[in-house]
């Protein structure tokens, strides 16, 4: 099996990891409460240092995968633009992952719900079981997350940390809020990676969910 | 090879330029889709441009006979301009030239169109006087060598561009306003109405925000079907025209310059190219129109000129939304 170079920019955090042989290298820079996200600034450093930390080059891998959400918009974009550069730099296959699938494997194969903090006082949810997704990733109020929760199953992610009341009160399990699971990780992104066809350059775009706000920039000042 | 990337606001543009000025290819992807919103939309730019850009950038590259191979250095479009926009330019460019270890120039958005002027057979030389005039910027600077200029004024609300649009949303005429505008005032008197050119403003810096209101008032005189929307397009067009010109006018009485380049998409404006070139003693560049507005070719030509970074010391490079880091 050849090296995988995954990379998510969908949450505040950015994630660049290489996975050879089973053995995952992760990079990454997740900001404190108070400082942006890195996205711009961190992304390729990260990738080259967990190829490096691998002992392997651009040239040794065998595919690039990214995170394509939900999530930030402007994250998304700067990981995705990344990679797909990278690919037309190197000749690389492409494959979208899923974040919130990413989240959910990592998590396990028994029904899981991946719960992303969407901002504006709404998740980004999807649930996942046996590593295929159950229900279709979608924007939803803090109020309508119960519906959402198999009851006596984890939820996981950055919303399941900001909505842990709601979430907890529906019957779901949410790990403490600094467990590893919450954070979008190398391995969960490599092992979907690695199972995705890879797709046409130019037709991996994120997964926004949501509509752009329409507005011209001349309105908004 | 230089290959250029720019992605500053709505067009998602990418050349091929070589080291001697000469441009290979340049191709400018207009997204038009902010025709209907009246306007550019940042969040609708930014997803237009990563649709397109790895295209754009095949398309520069077969049109210039070259591959990746055959680039040398990356330029890309830093600043000043809509982050998210400019954010994947950025991203491209570093994901183009990291696995390959090639320098990568990142490149101010300003200098870029003053930097038009050095690019293809009959180069304009420093020094000169450069006005650029476009949707998203208007200054006047000062161009004393290849690889920077300092401003001498700028506008203090709305770009020109945007003037033309607000006055053509006005006058019920389609975005983007200054074609629609310059059409229209063909039919009509231009010292029919006298609009504020700012005049009053010191030294060289402009404003268009009291024209838009003078023409919202003024329409407000007239019944919708009775408004003589020609020679209201003539009229606000001349002081668009006029309050640009006038600072041309001072800088040139306060510089003793007496060579002036035009660039931004308002230097297309056949009464401002008029006016300026009526000046006295006055020698006028107007680049290409395809220079002239927004394009990859002078970000690329910009980046001959500018300091290169090499591997990996442009890993971090992160976009700045205004301002311009490009000092004299
Ligand atoms: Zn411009």
């Amino acid at each position: 099996m050849s090296a995988i170079l995954v990379l998510d920019t969908a949450t505040a955090a950015t994630v660049a990891g290489v996975v050879v042989d089973g053995r995952a290298f992760e990079r990454r820079h997740d900001p404190l409460p108070d400082e942006r996200p890195g996205h711009i600034s961190q992304i390729l450093a990260l990738a080259e240092a967990a190829l490096a930390d691998a002992g392997i080059g651009f040239g040794a891998l065998g595919r690039i995968g990214v995170g394509v959400g939900p999530g930030s918009f402007t994250g998304l974009r700067i990981g995705i633009a990344t990679a797909r550069a990278l690919a037309h730099a190197t000749g690389l296959p492409l494959a979208p992952v899923s974040t919130l699938g990413a989240l959910a494997v990592a998590a396990g194969d028994e029904p899981v719900l991946a719960v992303l903090d969407a901002r504006r006082g709404e998740a980004f949810v999807a649930r996942w079981e046996g590593g295929r997704p159950v229900t279709p990733p979608r924007a939803v109020r803090a109020d309508e997350l119960a519906v959402e929760v198999v009851r006596g199953s984890l939820a996981v992610g950055d919303g399941a940390v900001r909505f842990r009341a709601p979430l907890e009160s529906a019957g779901a399990t949410v790990p403490v809020d600094d467990s590893p699971l919450h954070r979008v990780g190398a391995v969960g992104l490599a092992r979907l990676a690695a199972l995705r066809a890879p797709v046409d350059r130019d037709a991996l775009v994120p997964d926004y969910v949501r509509a752009p706000d329409a507005k011209p920039r001349s309105e908004q000042r | 090879m230089i290959l250029g990337i720019e992605t500053s606001c709505d067009d998602t543009c990418a050349a091929v330029v070589t080291h001697g000025g000469e441009i290979r290819s340049n191709v400018i992807s207009s997204q038009g889709i902010h025709d209907q919103y009246g306007g550019v939309v940042p969040e609708i730019a930014s997803r237009h441009h990563l649709e397109l850009v790895d295209a754009v950038v095949d398309d520069a590259l077969t049109r210039a006979a070259a591959t990746l191979d055959d680039v040398d250095l990356i330029a890309v479009t830093q600043g000043p301009g809509l982050v998210g926009a400019l954010l994947v330019g950025i991203a491209s460019a570093k994901g183009l030239a990291a696995p390959r270890r090639l320098p990568l120039v990142p490149v101010d958005h300003l200098q870029g169109h003053v930097a038009a002027n050095f690019l293809g057979a009959r180069p304009f030389e420093p020094p000169f006087l450069c006005l650029v005039a476009s949707g998203g910027h208007t200054f006047l600077a000062r161009v004393a060598d290849r690889d920077g200029f300092s401003v001498l004024g700028q506008t203090l609300d709305d770009a020109a561009g945007e003037a033309f649009d607000k006055g053509a949303r006005l006058l019920g005429l389609p975005f983007p306003g200054g074609p629609h505008i310059e059409r229209l005032a063909l039919e009509g008197d231009p010292h029919a109405f006298a609009f504020p050119v700012a005049a009053g403003v010191a030294g060289l810096d402009f404003s268009f925000s009291g024209l838009k209101t003078a023409l919202l008032y003024k329409l407000r005189e007239f019944s919708e079907d009775t408004a003589p929307v020609a020679d209201l397009a003539a009229s606000f067009q001349h002081a668009v025209v006029e309050a640009l010109a006038l600072r041309v006018e001072r800088a040139v009485g306060q510089t003793g310059l007496r060579r002036v380049a035009l660039g931004g998409g308002v230097a297309a404006n056949t009464a401002l190219r008029e006016r300026v070139a009526g000046l006295d003693d006055v020698e006028v560049h107007v680049p290409p129109r395809e220079l002239c507005t927004d394009n990859a070719a002078m970000i690329a030509g910009a980046g001959r000129f500018r300091p290169a970074l090499a591997h990996p010391d442009y890993l971090a490079l992160d976009a700045y939304a205004s301002g311009s880091r490009s000092p004299a």
